[in-house]
């Protein structure tokens, strides 16, 4: 059995300033692409069917694929916003946001067509909005929950402030990630950010734990906690990545979403622990205390 | 003696996976077979699997209607109430009115027909000349426990199996209808749901000056109503029924004063030539006249003598079978007191998975999570490079699975995709909190008496604890908010969080404390 070692860093060539610059920088990149989404758009992220409303078919389609677009195109009046080939069985997922046309009537169309009607769903846009405001909700008192937990459970300002920076980091990141991406807000992708917010807190509570209530020297415990830390993620993430290619894969667009997000949020998750919320409670260990 | 005593947590564990696989496998403990509503069993095990993963339709809608409240009737009886602000409103029948009682002198008013705003019915109400405290949206909570129960016999009566419909509250107060039919067509439940499902009948006869057209039997007049007739042999399909003998002296009156039971029957030619056929009975399904006919000779004398009463059989003809059954369907479920709001416009969601595609998501989701363990063994393997930590650690972790899955057999609840995200989920933090047990408790060199091997199982389980909390926080309002398909993924990550930390990472512990300090 090869074992491999979490790498030990040097912590001590690098400033405070200098760890936290980098996170910061990323961080603040991500804030002004969310903000320059509202200003463009009217929101922060794109919100998908589930929110906006619309209808979405997944259809068998017995034709090559360039033929198969062609003939999807052709087939529905309106045309669907978005078609997205299935790699495994050869069916197609048709998006259309529209409100003039029931689901009932593009069944009938896709079935004139020929086409073998998978699945359909649709969602009105007054219940979207209103799922909107609700996923929105439980996203800030998630948030809010782990912070008061995070404070209950550390009870000095700057070590429970860097988790809760680190976490905050942790899912506006991959929110700006989704935007670049063109990846909507689904409720599956709503599904991952409150998983962000219960994995990523573990490796900060990991490293806030080692360093604040061991004893031994702050680098010695930060590299304990690391090597600790860093195998937790990097095994979650692994499986997040395989997840999310198989069911790209089988077109489980739930288990896609949900893998995507996640694999953006742990991947930001090792930046911000092991810089910014590791430069924070340095400074706090160093100079804070002593204050 | 002692082993047990030592390995407590180990010897639960299993006895809790046992019991996990009596209740996944256990032909005993199997539901009623595929009748559980609203859901499918599979063959090998006792797992009920959802829509997602077994194909079907799910509707999920509010009802249309206004309602006022605390209306002063000042006496003057519900129908005639019903008829007031009925006259007030466009496009409003009486049948689109509901009067409830709640006091002797005052109730509500719904108005369940579309269209109409809160404001409009206060404008009624006014005009009409009655005081009330509120209008709103929505209608009131007994209308919607008869709709749940009239569309559940509709579902039953139609014959598809296994359907079952609820009523389901938000935590923001909305109230909606939630209808699941399993393996069946979309269009199919819509059309059976989206009926009213008003059925009457009415005399269309000449009079002096022209025709005129009166509801002679309605819904409730109907003592039985038999099944559906294929018809033949020069007879249309139709629906036998027996007419209430409350009504049917007055039924057989009616009958020969319109003409319709005239001397040597009537022949109906209300489709080609309304304005100068023998009088008919139309058939009317919601407001549209499905069939018209005439009276036979037979059935004619038979009411004329007077003798039909004794014995009140009848017949609703139909133009064609289909039309029959759905007759028949409405007259038994009933008709629904407001409509689901399910239009291109409307309020509500549906979805619909072909069989086949639920088949090919429960193989595939379950191989995408097989898949997911094998990346999560793998990095496990590589990192630690010892089978003893190692395996335990995967073991462990799948035990988890069992346990909820079993669990999940145990009370019937339905697997869907989001269920299947929240096992991987709790594998990955199972795994998680296992890595940081295995690194504290051989952290510097070797764990060499139980003392050293406690006291740093107890430090890894603070950190545990902490991260357990956080997660169960994070997912707490998914799995009360009604988020349609994610409170499954939620209440599920939640189980595990709280099945890994009582239980299997406890008892990982213990086997790691065994395989650890053997020779010591």
């Amino acid at each position: 059995m090869v074992a491999f070692e979490v790498p030990e860093v040097d912590y001590t060539r690098y400033t405070n300033r200098q760890l936290a610059a980098v996170p910061l920088a990323v961080l603040a990149i991500a804030l002004l692409i969310i903000g320059g989404w509202y200003v463009a758009t009217g929101a922060p992220v794109n919100p998908g069917l589930d929110f906006t409303g619309g209808a979405e078919l997944r259809v068998a389609v017995d034709a090559p694929d360039g033929q198969a677009r062609e003939r999807i195109q052709q087939a529905f009046d309106p045309a669907p916003e978005s078609i997205r080939g299935v790699p495994s069985d050869n069916t197609y997922i048709l998006t259309f946001q529209t409100e003039e046309v029931g689901v009932s009537a593009l069944e009938e169309q896709a079935r004139a067509a020929g086409f073998g009607v998978e699945s359909s769903y649709t969602v009105s846009p007054s219940f979207g909005s209103r799922t909107q405001l609700l996923a929105l909700g439980g996203v800030a008192f998630a948030f809010l929950g782990m912070s008061a937990l995070v404070f209950l459970m550390f009870r000095t300002f700057v070590p429970s402030i860097a988790v809760v920076i680190s976490a905050f980091s942790d899912i506006v990141i991959p929110v700006a990630l989704m935007n670049v991406l063109g990846i909507q807000l689904t409720l599956g992708t709503v599904a991952a950010l409150l998983m962000i917010i219960g994995y990523s807190v573990d490796s900060d509570i990991l490293l806030n734990n080692h360093i604040l209530r061991r004893s031994g020297g702050f680098y010695e415990s930060t590299h304990r906690a690391m090597r600790t830390g860093v195998t937790m993620t990097l095994t979650s993430l692994a499986a997040m990545v395989v997840m999310t290619i198989v069911a790209t894969l089988f077109g489980i667009q739930l288990l896609a979403a949900i893998g995507t997000v996640l694999v953006f949020g742990l991947t930001t998750d090792l930046l911000n622990t092991y810089m910014l919320n590791l430069s924070l409670l340095r400074w706090y260990k160093y100079e804070g205390v002593s204050n | 003696m002692g082993v047990v005593r030592d390995n407590w947590r180990i010897f639960l564990l299993i006895i809790v996976l046992v019991g996990s696989l009596f209740a996944l496998f256990s032909p005993t403990m199997a539901q009623e077979g595929g009748d559980a509503p609203g859901l499918a069993s599979s063959g090998a095990t006792n797992l009920q699997y959802g829509l997602q993963l077994s194909g079907g339709t799910r509707i999920r809608a509010p009802l249309v209607g206004v309602t006022a409240e605390g209306v002063q009737f000042d006496g003057t009886q519900a129908p005639q109430v019903e008829q007031d602000v009925a006259s007030q409103l466009e496009n409003v029948t009486v049948a689109d009115v509901i009067v409830r009682q709640r006091t002797q002198t005052a109730g509500t008013v719904e108005v369940t027909a579309d269209g109409v705003t809160p404001e409009e019915l206060g404008g009624a109400l006014d005009t009409a000349g009655y005081t009330y405290e509120t209008t709103r949206d929505g209608v009131t909570e007994q209308t919607r426990s008869q709709t749940v129960d009239i569309l559940s016999n509709k579902i039953n009566e139609a014959g598809l199996s296994g359907g079952t419909v609820q009523q389901i509250q938000t935590p923001t107060g909305e109230n909606y209808i939630l209808i699941e039919v399993p393996d069946e067509n979309r269009q199919r439940v819509v059309d059976l749901v989206n009926q009213r499902g008003t059925v009457r009948v009415d005399a269309y006869y000449p009079t002096g000056s022209g025709y005129e057209q009166e509801t002679v039997l309605e819904q409730d007049d109907f003592q039985s109503i038999g099944n559906a007739q294929q018809g033949g042999e020069g007879q249309l399909p139709n629906v036998p029924v027996v007419v209430r003998e409350s009504v049917a002296t007055d039924f057989q009156q009616r009958m020969v004063e319109t003409g319709v039971a005239s001397q040597g029957g009537s022949r109906c030619q209300y489709e080609i030539a309304p304005n100068s056929t023998d009088a008919c009975l139309l058939l009317i399904v919601d407001g549209e006249v499905v069939n018209s006919f005439g009276m036979s000779p037979g059935l004619a004398s038979g009411m004329r003598s007077g003798e039909w009463a004794q014995d009140p059989r009848f017949i609703l003809q139909t133009q064609n079978f289909s039309e029959s059954r759905q007759v028949a369907i409405n007259l038994r479920a009933g008709a629904l007191p407001a409509s689901l709001d399910i239009g291109p416009n409307g309020e509500g969601t549906s979805s619909y998975i072909a069989p086949s595609q639920g088949q090919a998501f429960r193989t595939n989701s379950l191989l995408t999570g097989l898949i997911a363990v094998f990346a999560v063994a793998g990095v496990v393997f590589f990192r630690y490079g010892e089978v003893e930590v190692a395996l335990p650690m995967i073991v462990t972790a799948l035990s988890e699975v069992v346990i909820l899955l079993g669990f999940a057999a145990g009370i019937g609840y339905p697997l869907d995709l989001s269920v299947i995200a929240g096992f991987i989920a709790v594998i990955g933090t199972g795994v998680d909190d296992l890595i940081i047990i295995a690194d504290e408790v051989m952290a510097e060199g070797d764990v060499n008496s139980r003392r050293v091997f406690q006291s740093r199982f107890k430090k890894a389980f603070w950190v545990i604890g902490a991260a357990a909390a956080t997660t169960i926080i994070a997912m707490s309002p998914l799995a009360v908010l009604s988020l349609g398909d994610l409170q499954g993924f939620a209440i599920f990550t939640i189980l595990g969080v709280v099945v890994g930390v009582l239980l299997t990472r406890p008892a990982y512990g213990d086997i790691l404390r065994a395989l650890l300090t053997r020779d010591k």
